[in-house]
């Protein structure tokens, strides 16, 4: 059965990307408490990177991919240390963070712009296509889908087992107390920082190679990523990626029945659907 | 839950934009807006339109202006956008104090812009805007010097039908005004002449994702995919295709004319058509100074009608000045006038009478007309 087997590979490449964007906002989140817009520009920053890196200077896909990733980290480092570090110092309001984080988002993608123009950007034509149980993917989306598996896991381990990762979870349960035990919680906020951000420079990274660039990528893929933490619970590592996955196959089994320009509707009649009945999310914190 | 509200908040204030206010006229040039796409969506093509019409200002300069003022053009992004087109267009109108504007470029610019240019009695000349709904969009003040939509879809649905003899058909069609008014005016002609339309899917114009819908396409088993989109989103559109083995012919429409698609495509774009308006042979000096502005890049199809709109508009405002009452009457009035892309009639829409169009495909790595 075609077309059943390709929508399902279909879901799974839309939920992989929204889960790589959804692990590092909901990461902010936990220990920042507020929607970080930023985000988005952090995922088209890591494309746009790459693009430079292997387009203009000429190195190879492997490297340019790492440091692109390495790029979008710092800059969502940046974004906290010269932003959102000095306005929590002043007790500002998560409102004050969200708008200076838009502010953020719209001032980097027009810097984006300048640099790289408003064209669509395209990485390479060829692709290798695998049939999978007659429903066809390329390399690059199975290599996304199998990133967001393993970064999900990771992720999962590093809260869990290291240090770093405790020091996360105090700060998510309360930062007053985090900091009385002797967690400097601006130093881990910067690292999470640089963490999610880097995460999301994947998924930029990933969407340039799967589709293309633009510089105002960012909006789409964060609002996707947004959804899906609501859907999948607000805090939780595998509620980012369980809400991925449930969006990415509402909004592509969603589109089989009725026609295809529906398909963003699908995903906000969910949200809302989720903030009346279920609003704590599938996985509790 | 608070945090969400005020997410809301945020996007409807950044959505809501002011615009305004006193109109200023006279001085010593004459003003002339222009709002096409010079960012997103197409911008490619309004930058090529606007080196076009820079080339034709100055010409016209060069020879002394307009009885003796010299013409002033204020070049506005429209983003292919009908909100941005209109703040563009409020702000040509009531800031500047413009006699006509060229443009948009987009449809939903120039039927954004079209209510009020005729209000304002300003007139509204656009030299690419194709979507049939144009022509009643504004009858005294708004006029193109390109055919309308219903021309191109008829003559792709009946040399789909008759000279490639496919039978099924699929629609797939970006929603704004141009895609949606050429692939329904493909839809009824193509039905008419006893075509079948298997499946018929829409996107969003800034989707980059069209899987899903090309699976619904590819289940519906056409003949041939006609696909109605602008550069950004055919390039991944014909991608994705190729990535989900479709292998139906696919036919497009006149956006596809820009060499971007098909830089980007590569090898996966083999083998697709096209239609665009039939006459290519510019003069020289054209090219020439369009080299010298634009380097390389190929001329876009629009640009010389876009040369040419600003050549007519100038010669009518030799005789009318800045009424504009006058400028539409003798706008109106053009019968035969031979420019550089076309020889143009206008009726009493605003429209030209005629066109012509060629088949083009890509082949090879080369763009070449069918034939």
């Amino acid at each position: 059965m075609g077309i059943l087997s390709q929508l399902i590979l279909n879901s799974l490449i839309a939920g992989a990307v929204y889960t790589l964007m959804a692990l590092g906002f909901n990461l902010i989140y936990s220990v920042t408490r507020f929607f970080n817009l930023a985000h988005g520009v952090a995922a088209a920053a890591g494309g746009y990177a790459v693009f430079y890196l292997t387009h203009v200077i000429g190195l190879n896909v492997y490297a340019g991919a790492v440091l692109g990733m390495v790029s979008a980290g710092i800059l969502g480092y940046g974004f906290d240390t010269l932003v959102f570090l000095r306005l929590r110092r002043k007790k500002t309001s998560g409102m004050v963070l969200l708008v200076a984080s838009l502010g953020i988002l719209t001032s980097v993608q027009a810097a984006i712009a300048i640099l790289f123009t408003n064209e669509f950007q395209t990485f390479s034509a060829d692709q290798t296509i695998h049939t999978v149980l007659g429903g066809s993917i390329t390399s690059i989306q199975a290599v996304t889908v199998a990133f967001s598996v393993i970064i999900t896991l990771i992720l999962a381990v590093i809260l869990r087992k290291t240090m770093f990762g405790k020091a996360v979870n105090a700060i998510s349960d309360d930062v007053e107390v985090a900091r009385i035990v002797g967690i400097n919680s601006d130093r881990i906020t910067g690292q999470v920082f640089f963490i999610g951000s880097a995460i999301a420079g994947l998924a930029g990274i990933l969407t340039g190679f799967d589709t293309g660039l633009e510089p105002s990528m960012g909006m789409g893929l964060l609002l996707k990523g947004v959804i899906a933490c609501i859907i999948g619970g607000m805090g939780n590592v595998y509620g980012g990626a369980a809400g991925s996955m449930v969006l990415g196959f509402a909004e592509n089994f969603g589109i089989w029945k009725i026609p295809g320009q529906w398909k963003d509707a699908i995903s906000f009649v969910i949200l809302v659907a989720f903030l009346l009945l279920r609003p704590q999310g599938i996985l509790k914190k | 839950m608070k945090k969400i509200l005020g997410f809301a908040a945020v996007i409807l204030a950044a959505a809501l934009t002011v615009s305004g206010c006193t109109r200023k006229g006279g001085g010593e040039t004459i003003k002339i807006g222009f709002i096409g796409p010079l960012t997103g969506d197409l911008a490619y093509a309004g930058a090529n339109m606007k080196e076009a019409v820079e080339i034709a200002r100055d010409e016209i300069n060069g020879k002394g202006g307009i009885n003796g003022k010299k013409l002033e053009v204020i070049f506005e992004d429209g983003k292919c956008d009908p909100k941005e087109a209109a703040n563009a267009g409020n702000k040509l109108i009531n800031i500047d104090g413009v006699t006509a504007i060229i443009g948009g470029v987009c449809s939903s610019e120039t039927l954004a812009v079209a209510p009020l240019a005729e209000k304002s009695k300003v007139i509204l000349f656009s030299a690419a805007s194709t979507n049939p709904a144009i022509t009643q969009a504004g009858d005294d003040y708004v006029f193109r010097d390109v055919p309308s939509d219903t021309f191109q879809a008829i003559y792709a649905a009946r040399y789909i039908k008759i000279n490639l003899n496919k039978q099924r058909v699929a629609l797939l069609k970006c929603l704004s005004d141009w895609c949606m008014g050429v692939s329904d005016a493909f839809k009824s002609e193509f039905q008419k002449a006893g075509g079948v339309v298997t499946a018929e899917e829409s996107f969003p114009q800034d989707s980059r994702d069209l899987r899903s819908q090309l699976v619904k396409i590819k289940a519906s088993d056409p003949q041939l995919i006609y696909f109605v989109s602008y550069t950004e989103a055919s390039i991944v559109g014909i991608k994705q295709m190729k990535e989900l083995g479709i292998k139906s012919a696919v036919f497009g429409a006149d956006a596809w004319s820009d060499p971007k698609i098909w830089e980007s495509v590569k090898s996966n774009g083999e083998g697709s058509m096209w239609v665009e308006p039939a006459n290519k042979n510019y003069p020289p000096e054209f090219i020439e100074a369009m080299r010298k502005k634009a380097g390389d890049k190929v001329i876009n199809v629009y640009a010389p009608r876009a040369y040419d709109a600003m050549k007519m508009l100038a010669m009518v405002m030799n005789r009318a000045g800045t009424d504009t009452g006058l400028i539409k009457k003798g706008l109106r009035n053009i019968k035969n006038y031979q420019g550089i892309a076309d020889n143009y009639t206008f009726d009493a829409h605003g429209d030209i009478t005629g066109a012509s169009y060629v088949v083009r495909t890509y082949r090879g790595g080369k763009m070449i007309d069918v034939r």
